[in-house]
């Protein structure tokens, strides 16, 4: 039940790192991060697993330089992010391009040739299984087909570490499974993946390692089976278990009927609850 | 480098295909035939009324595109979050900006250029001396809704596109008077006043010096020296707008 | 049944907006008292696109011309309105005639002539606007010295490149009108030298009017002119003033 300790191997290793960010006019200060312990060891399926708000988005933001941490350290062991891949949430891309466009610019943004460019463009459109569609604007994809075009622009520069931000949220059964598949093929090619998620089936069948956020810090680190010898019943039971169940009296099954929204990442007082319609079912 | 060509590429791609880019350059091919119409109670007037108005109706066309597309363009990036996708890669804030700048300038030269071709050719039509200084006025009207473009990006990585954009328009009237700002500088009015005019009058781009619309219809002798001199002033002016944009940038997160 | 309904709605509307676009009184009466602004003002807030202010007011002013001569004769504002356009555009020669002509209608001549005498010191180049002073002073000027007034802005134009031959014979004819005989006698054989046969004929014409009778004085009053030409051209002029030259 410890925090994931950082080693000398590992990829990426946070330590201690913590976020305040400041809202509205008064700039309230908020507090996302509480000082995230984390590390990511060669050749990891990293699951980051947690309620929404939780700071698992923001944990990848702090990792790729989108945001700055207030404290604690980010050593990721690579060339600058000319060796990561990444895909955020709900992507939105460019809907005036196409498909094969669309990784062609970033295949150029990688500084990459004409020749390697349209190489690349091709080989990933395959393996995505869009070589159909390569030629249609994306404004035409379906939700599924925008998230296989956002994990193939996040391999275009061939990357050692790839992070998903809950790459199968919204998907349908076969746009999930396709994912899989290709987080699958990632780890078989021996890259690193780390992916968020709160569909605890697919961490369960994809991870090798997780990690559970709440509240901004990381409450336990460790191995899938390590989980499961904890919780012999499933992860979901481990989950529970492990973040807790903040509101007594209330199962489960009820919470998923709750009305409302899912909070926002860094609404409340950084101490968010968990939210209705999150729980895996 | 590789990046910025990538970005302005991608913008080019993005502005010219807007569909409201469309609409306004046909509206502006309009307003510039209508030139036509007007000639024709100018008593044989039609070639100074056409090249007159025509190069009015492109600085204004101009400028709106420039203040309406440019506010969108670094907010469109970060509201549709495909910002995460640039910042991901090995892109920098300053690569980005300038980027976009680039992206927008091209669309903008074929925008304006294509507008001040056109008006080059009716004159060329219509006759009453077509003169190759609309095709001169046309580039410096260009460089004008350049500096409105690189002051917009700026002002969008600050406020909000609207606002953006109405500050933009609101720089390019002010660059219009900048002058009688200085006049203001100069009246001694105490040393309080005449110090903030002569800042305002530094901080707001002077449209004036380079504009020669008026030697299109015969109307003035330009110096080229001074205007190669403002022209220079104009691009300097553009950088240091879209270093502070990229340095606004480089603070924000996502 | 709402689709229909909406349907006549749009067209009552359509109806109602034309028939009343049709049918509404004619336009008032315009005033022709108009506000024009100072030029002054124009040139400090736009300076950049003074001459397509001008250009606005040059159409307007055409129309407010056309409106009120035909109507009733009055054109209070006309002389400001000239002013203004000239004075943000100072090389638009053709607001120079118009206003000219439609100040003359307008019964301000002197305000013509000030507006026109700028336009000449604009364009040092157009010899019409010059050429137009002339007409104007000799045509509707008053006083003893119009002639020799007028005859200086003739031979000024005259003496711009590219101007008519016929500017140098009016400034002669009118130079001679004004009581300079020497000085019209000179400029007739300037136009003797420089011109067509025609004008060699009226040169010739002219100078026997000028010239004495008498052959001893018309010999000595002859004499400067032979400056103002090649030696061969003078003994032809000599030869058609003097019947028994030869």
């Amino acid at each position: 039940m410890s925090p994931t300790s950082p080693e000398a191997q590992h990829l990426v290793s946070l330590s201690g790192v913590t976020k305040t960010v400041h809202v509205g006019l008064r700039r309230r200060p908020v507090t996302i991060l509480r000082g995230v312990d984390l590390a990511v060891e060669h050749g990891d399926v990293f699951g980051l697993i947690g309620p929404n708000g939780a700071g698992k988005t923001t944990t990848v933001k702090v990792l790729l330089g989108l945001m700055a941490p207030s404290g604690g350290s980010v050593d990721l062991r690579l060339r600058g992010l000319g060796a990561v891949g990444y895909l955020p949430e709900n992507p939105y891309f460019y809907d005036y391009l196409s498909g094969r466009e669309f990784l062609s610019f970033c295949a150029r943004l990688f500084g990459l040739g004409a020749g390697e460019r349209k190489a690349r463009a091709d080989r990933l459109l395959r393996d995505v299984g869009l070589e159909a569609a390569a030629d249609v604007h994306l404004r035409k994809y379906s939700k599924g087909m925008l998230q296989r075009i956002g994990i193939a622009q996040a391999l275009i520069n061939d990357p050692h570490l790839v992070l998903l931000d809950e790459p199968m949220t919204g998907l349908d059964p076969i746009g999930r499974l396709e994912v899989k598949r290709i987080i699958q093929r990632l780890h078989d090619e021996g890259r690193t993946v780390l992916f968020n998620s709160h569909i605890l089936a697919d961490v369960e069948e994809l991870c090798t390692r997780i990690a559970v956020m709440k509240g901004g810090r990381i409450v336990w680190g460790g191995t899938v089976a390590e989980a499961l010898t904890d919780s012999p019943e499933g992860l979901e039971a481990f989950f529970m278990r492990v973040v807790g169940d903040e509101r007594p009296g209330v199962s489960g099954d009820e919470r998923a009927r709750v009305p409302g929204g899912e909070p926002d990442e860094v609404a409340g007082d950084g101490q968010p609850e968990v939210a209705a319609g999150e729980t895996p079912s | 480098m590789n990046q910025v060509a990538a970005i302005a590429l991608n913008t080019f791609r993005e502005t010219i295909r807007d569909r409201v880019l469309t609409v306004i350059v046909l509206f502006a091919l309009v307003m510039i035939v209508a030139g036509l119409w007007l000639g024709s109670i100018s008593l044989e007037q039609q070639g100074r009324m056409m090249k007159d108005f025509g190069l009015v109706a492109v600085t204004v066309f101009g400028v709106i595109v420039a203040a309406f597309i440019a506010a969108t363009l670094v907010r469109k990036e970060v509201e549709k979050r495909t910002v995460f996708v640039l910042f991901s890669k090995p892109v920098s804030r300053a690569a980005f900006v300038v980027g976009k700048f680039l992206g927008l300038a091209a669309t903008l030269a074929a925008v304006v250029g294509g507008m001040g071709l056109f008006l080059f050719v009716l004159t060329l039509l219509v006759g009453g001396g077509a003169s190759g200084m609309v095709l001169v006025a046309t580039a410096l009207i260009y460089l004008q809704v350049l500096t409105v473009v690189a002051v917009v990006v700026f002002f969008s990585t600050v406020t909000s596109a609207i606002l953006a954009s109405m500050l933009g328009l609101g720089v390019f009237v002010a660059g219009q008077l900048s002058h009688n700002v200085l006049s203001l500088s100069r009246v001694g009015a105490g040393a309080i006043t005449e110090a903030v005019s002569w800042v305002v009058f530094v901080v707001i781009p002077n449209f004036n010096a380079v504009d020669v619309k008026a030697a299109a219809v015969g109307e003035m002798t330009v110096d080229w020296g001074s205007v190669a001199l403002w022209a220079g002033y104009l691009v300097a002016y553009m950088a240091v707008a879209l270093a502070a944009a990229s340095f606004v940038m480089r603070r924000k997160e996502f | 049944m709402r689709r229909p309904l909406a349907l006549l709605a749009i067209a009552a509307c359509v109806t109602a907006v034309v028939a009343y676009q049709v049918t509404r009184p004619a336009r008032a009466e315009s005033d022709p008292r108009v506000f024009v602004p100072s030029a002054q003002f124009f040139e400090d807030f736009s300076p950049s696109f003074r001459t397509s202010i001008a250009d606005a007011y040059y159409l307007y002013m055409v129309q407010y011309y056309g409106e009120h001569v035909e109507t009733d004769q009055r054109l209070d504002s006309m002389a400001d309105l000239v002013d203004l356009v000239t004075r943000l555009s100072p090389r638009f020669t053709k607001a120079y005639q118009f206003g000219t002509f439609a100040l003359l209608d307008a019964d301000e001549g002197a305000r013509a002539y000030a507006i026109l005498q700028r336009g000449v010191e604009a364009n040092p180049e157009d010899w019409g606007l010059p050429a137009l002073a002339g007409f104007l002073v000799y045509g509707f000027g008053e006083g003893a010295e119009k002639e020799r007034i007028a005859a200086e802005w003739y031979a000024r134009a005259a003496a711009i490149e590219g101007s008519p031959i016929y500017l140098d014979r009016l400034a002669a004819t009118l130079t001679a009108k004004g009581g300079e005989e020497e000085k019209a006698a000179l400029m007739w054989a300037q136009v003797y030298a420089d011109g067509d046969k025609y004008s060699r004929e009226k040169a010739v014409a002219a100078l026997d009017g000028l010239l004495p009778e008498g052959k001893e004085e018309r010999m000595r009053a002859v004499a400067p002119l032979a400056e103002t030409m090649p030696e061969a051209m003078f003994e032809e002029l000599l030869a058609a003033l003097f019947e028994d030259y030869l």
